[in-house]
């Protein structure tokens, strides 16, 4: 009862918490570009707060740095279920210019924790942002509440 | 009692550790902890040729991507002993101004989102767009432009695409002061960043303050003085101001918007014509640059063989002025909400800043106690 309750509530509310886990932070300002009034992310029930305790979406920017390598399974553990993680991105996906020879990058970042969904672009623009937040958000949100953990 | 805020945080957009010395709600003394989005660019760009080394350098940094890469390409035409053609010279400058405009704006909004002003916030967000447009429609990307090549720019700019540029700015310009006014003269915003965060000018030269944070505290320092162009085409003047504090660093920023939007529209009237792109071919040697970034000075040292980059550094700005926010400006504050917001008005931009760990010969992080004792890892 009290899970789809929360279920229904949490469609229309989505928390987000962005993790730069080291990227250049261009996809970390296209993010902040969004809560713009042009955009305006509110309007449509998100809201960026950068909490992992409270979020319901995670945003993962960045290639997975030395030190994201076991913060970022504990970060994601902290965040209560169900949870949808988005990558924002070529850093993720792939490690974009950083991943070569000699670097200190780990990506992609579904090696580390399960990836919903994939946004390639570097950085993408705010607009995909958006809609891949949307098309994932309270569908995905909702599907994985009623299952049992 | 020691209270740790970030790496993640709702008052944070980067991932940075501030660890604050508290007394009630007093800090008494603060320490900054870096290394989360460190991805050892430096090493990688070492032995790659210098045309893939400057989309490397694009990305040390998203909110001044730009200035990275001029600084790279003028750094090996400095090698070459050339110039690019006036036309890229000023097309230079106008990206460097937008990207100015752009990285301030969103410098300033962070802080009135650390100070709780929602309604700046979003004006901040709201003027900003119009030259996100600008800048797409001059080099075709928001943000990782790669516009610069060595040797001038990409392609040229249309006449039309110039004389929309300079709509938006003049419609920017004429918005503009209708906001400066609100933060200059609102009584409250007043009393939330008035001597809050000072910095002495003596402070500043010690601990040295570059960009808006050193003029912020009186250091009448800019390196666009210095640029050839910036020099001898445009008539401009370096802002600064005395008091040292938040609003002082704040008022900084957006006085020096006003001037980058006189330089915009000088460069739009006067652009010569010409070629935008001039070959030119790198022989071995060392060279260094330095240009104002938005955040300061950042300055690039490199070797090259005529073919690999052998040895390149980087400094940023924003590793002088996290310092000295650690250091002067987070003693003795009077709330830990004033704290973040103090480290919010140094506009603070960790992933330029993180291309360096110490290690000791362990393989231990340490502190850095002086250059004497560094070995480069191999
Ligand atoms: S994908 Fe590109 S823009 Fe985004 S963080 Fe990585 S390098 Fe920066």
């Amino acid at each position: 009862m009290l899970d789809a309750l929360k279920d229904v509530v949490r469609k229309s509310s989505i928390h987000v918490c962005l993790i730069n886990t080291g990227g250049c932070n261009g996809c970390d300002i296209e993010v902040v570009a969004l809560l713009s009034p042009r955009y305006d992310l509110e309007q449509y029930g998100i809201y960026v707060h950068n909490n992992p305790r409270e979020a319901d979406v995670l945003l993962i920017t960045g290639a997975v740095c030395e030190q994201w390598k076991e913060n970022l399974q504990r970060i994601y553990s902290k965040a209560p279920e169900p949870k949808v993680v988005v990558a924002i991105g070529n850093c993720p996906l792939t490690g974009d210019v950083f991943n070569q020879e000699g670097s200190s990058v780990y990506a992609p970042v579904s090696d580390f924790i399960p990836v919903d969904a994939e946004i390639p672009g570097c950085p993408p623009r705010p607009a995909e942002i958006l809609a891949a937040i949307l098309a994932v958000g309270p569908d995905a949100i909702a599907a994985k509440g009623r299952q049992k953990p | 009692m020691i209270l740790p805020i970030g790496p993640i945080h709702p008052g944070l957009k980067e991932p940075v550790r501030l660890k604050l010395k508290t007394q009630g709600e007093k800090v008494i003394s603060a320490e900054i902890d870096f290394g989360y989005v460190h991805r050892g660019i430096e090493r990688v760009m070492k032995g790659k040729t210098w045309q893939k080394g400057i989309f490397l350098s694009e990305r040390v940094c998203g909110i001044c991507s730009y200035i990275h890469t001029q600084t790279f390409a003028e750094t090996f035409e400095k090698i070459a002993g050339e110039r690019v053609p006036l036309r890229a010279q000023y097309l230079r400058s106008l990206t460097n101004e937008l990207d100015r405009i752009q990285s301030h704006f969103i410098a300033n909004s962070t802080y009135f989102k650390a100070i709780e002003h929602e309604t700046l916030f979003m004006y901040m967000l709201h003027l900003r767009e119009p030259v996100m447009d600008a800048i797409e429609l001059l080099t075709g990307n928001r943000v990782n432009m790669g516009w610069n090549v060595v040797g001038g720019v990409r392609m040229d700019a249309e006449e039309k695409h110039l004389n929309s540029i300079y709509q938006i700015i003049t419609n920017l310009e004429a918005e503009y002061d209708k906001y400066v006014e609100m933060f200059e003269e609102g009584p409250l915003l007043g009393l939330r960043s008035k001597d809050v965060g000072k910095m002495s000018k003596k402070d500043a030269i010690k601990g040295r303050a570059v960009g808006p944070i050193g003029r912020g505290s009186g250091l009448k320092h800019d390196v666009r003085e210095d640029h050839h162009t910036y020099k001898d085409e445009f008539d401009w003047k370096v802002i600064w101001r005395k008091e040292g504090d938040n609003y002082a660093r704040t008022m900084n920023r957006f006085d020096e918007i006003s001037e980058s939007i006189k330089i915009i529209k000088q460069v739009i009237e006067n652009i010569p014509p010409g070629d935008v792109r001039k070959k030119i071919k790198i022989p071995a040697g060392y060279a260094d640059w330095r240009n104002e970034a938005p955040r300061g000075e950042v300055a690039y040292m490199a070797e090259t063989n005529g073919n690999l980059i052998q040895n390149i550094s980087i400094r940023t700005p924003s590793i002088m002025n996290i310092d000295v926010c650690g250091k002067y400006m987070l003693q003795d504050v009077a709330t830990v909400a004033d704290a973040v917001a103090t480290y919010a008005s140094v506009d603070p931009c960790v992933a330029c800043t993180e291309r360096v760990i110490i290690l000791n010969e362990k393989g231990e992080k340490t502190e850095f106690d002086g250059l004497h004792k560094v070995k480069y890892l191999q």
